[in-house]
């Protein structure tokens, strides 16, 4: 593929949500991370209420 | 003054997942891709706390819309993307018809942006899951007991309304996770991870179904299911039913033709202006939209529905308007005309005698299952044309901001001058043009794909949006792959 060619960047079509670079100095940033440990934490805990309760 | 203003302090302190500093190489976005992938499938297995599990009580709240709006019914993830595509929706229509006043060019409004779109998704998760938690008994029955489990806890007599509040939470941070779970595949992964849930829902399904008709073909050969081919209504079974023939060339078809339909293309030669025998072109695809616009306005059709059931859950809803069959599909007044056809026994009225449409033609007679049949494919043909246009403005896709990017990047069409104004003047006799042509074909072959039924009846939109989103990952893993090859080509020869 030569340098000049326009595939690709040009077409990418966002999801259905789209993120820019742009970024808010006040906005809370989260690690990636903490959202999937809290996702697994949260999927345990009501497991753990189904079977407890 | 404007809204913009007065609602700047909000939206732009939305908490939003951090972005990676520079480059993460490729096994490190497959890994974090993979890594959303089972944890979707992990949170789609757990029953929300207090509910009845799935099989016991009511239906699924979304029906047939399940397949594109993912999730999993009575999980943690009950809503899906349902409020994102919802939310979603609303941005469109307002940015379609410029009432947003956003320029996405702008760093200041495409934070503004960001903010808006999480906002709009919060409330439409809150006016998603309000209404099936609070207004209907079916769709998240209480468990039994566990209301006065919770009482004990609570020291209230009547645990009901606390057992409530705490399944509208549990559903709730699914939706908050789930919208989280995407924004980590878009910035760190590959893809968009609404696009992975719909794919990993949908082939989910596909594998389910699949095994269906080998274990029903099997049934057939070894002769333990009687089918008599000679007789009308055997052959129709072997067709429609058991035999799963119909079905399993419909969903080969879409696959053909999908996959066919993204290398149907007009490319517009571009050469570089200074750069001579450097040339490139620039392809306006017939699905150029992509197939996304589609999932939009199945959630309208979706949204409709849903008014309708909560209209005759509130008990006052006259005949005219909505009427239900036994197994809460509608067979009468104006909602049973705006249901989409979604399996062949809604049409094919001389078949199975207990599917809607025999139902309804018996009653009202053949003229209201067509007029039905003509409903939805108007609604699709236009709908998907419609959406796609706004689909194309919002995401610059369109005769300007493409024309922008190509003078930008220093190309030009040969033969003309190098003018953002004329490059526009070229785009603009084939995008629109092919966005509209490309959206109604796509609504055209969503429903003729669920008229006929499909494999795992993972609906003719969702097989639409699966292959056209596993294509597009296919061609965005192929480019990762080649950005990652030229830099360490270049290490390996320069070292």
């Amino acid at each position: 593929m030569s340098k000049g060619e326009n595939s690709g960047g040009l077409m990418s079509s966002a999801g259905l949500v789209r993120y820019f670079d742009a970024e808010d100095r006040n906005a809370i940033q989260i690690d990636p991370k903490t959202v999937v440990a809290f996702g697994v934490f949260f999927g345990a805990l009501v497991m753990v209420l189904r079977v407890a309760l | 003054m404007g809204w913009k203003e007065a609602a700047e302090p909000v939206l732009t302190r939305m908490p939003s997942v951090q972005r990676p500093d520079g480059h993460v190489p490729f096994k490190r976005k497959l890994g974090w891709t993979g890594g959303i992938l089972v944890l979707y499938f992990f949170l789609t297995t757990i029953t929300v706390y207090g509910t009845q599990p799935v099989g016991t009580g009511g239906g699924d709240a979304f029906g047939q819309f399940r397949s594109i709006l993912a999730g999993a019914n009575r999980s943690i993830l009950h809503l899906g993307i349902g409020p994102i595509v919802t939310a979603s929706i609303v941005l469109q229509l307002l940015g379609g018809a410029n009432l947003l006043g956003l320029d996405t060019d702008d760093p200041r409004d495409q934070i503004l942006y960001q903010g808006l779109q999480k906002v709009l998704v919060l409330v439409m998760t809150v006016l998603t899951a309000v209404p099936m938690v609070f207004l209907s008994s079916g769709i998240l029955p209480i468990a039994p007991g566990a209301q006065e489990t919770l009482a004990g806890f609570v020291g209230v007599g009547n645990g009901s309304m606390a057992t409530r509040w705490l399944i509208f939470a549990q559903i709730f941070i699914g939706g908050v996770l789930i919208l989280f779970m995407d924004e980590i595949v878009s910035k760190w992964g590959v893809g968009s991870g609404i696009g992975l849930f719909i794919i990993a829902g949908v082939s989910q399904r596909l594998v389910t179904g699949f095994i269906a008709v080998f274990r029903d073909w099997f049934g057939i050969v070894t002769g333990s299911t009687g089918v008599n081919v000679f007789t009308q209504a055997g052959f129709q079974d072997l067709l429609f039913n058991q035999g799963h023939i119909i079905a399993l060339i419909t969903t080969l078809l879409i696959f053909a033709i999908v996959v066919y339909a993204e290398s149907v293309r007009v490319e517009i030669p571009l050469s570089h202006a200074r750069v001579k025998g450097a040339r490139g072109r620039f392809p306006v695809k017939l699905i150029y939209a992509s197939v996304l616009p589609m999932i939009l306005v199945r959630a309208l059709q979706a949204n409709i529905q849903f008014l309708g059931r909560g209209l005759s859950s509130l008990g006052s809803a006259p005949a005219w308007l909505v009427e239900y069959n036994g197994s809460g599909q509608a067979i009468g007044g104006l909602f049973y005309y705006l249901a989409p056809v979604q399996r062949p026994s809604d049409w094919i009225w001389w078949g199975d005698q207990t599917g809607t449409a025999a139902t309804v033609a018996a009653q009202e007679g053949v003229i209201h299952v067509i007029l039905r049949v003509g409903v939805d494919l108007t609604f699709m043909i236009a709908g998907g044309a419609i959406f796609a246009i706004f689909w194309v403005e919002t995401t610059d896709m369109g005769p300007k901001s493409t024309a922008k990017q190509i003078q930008n990047s220093g190309m030009q069409i040969p033969g003309f001058r190098q003018n953002v104004g004329v490059i526009e003047k070229v785009m603009e006799r084939y995008i629109p043009q092919v966005t509209v042509i490309g959206g109604a074909l796509v609504g055209l072959l969503a429903v003729m794909a669920n008229m006929l039924g499909t494999v795992g009846s993972v609906t003719g939109t969702g097989l639409l949006l699966t292959v056209s989103i596993t294509y597009k990952l296919y061609e965005e893993i192929a480019e990762e792959q080649l950005m990652e090859m030229h830099p360490m080509m270049r290490q390996m020869f320069g070292n």
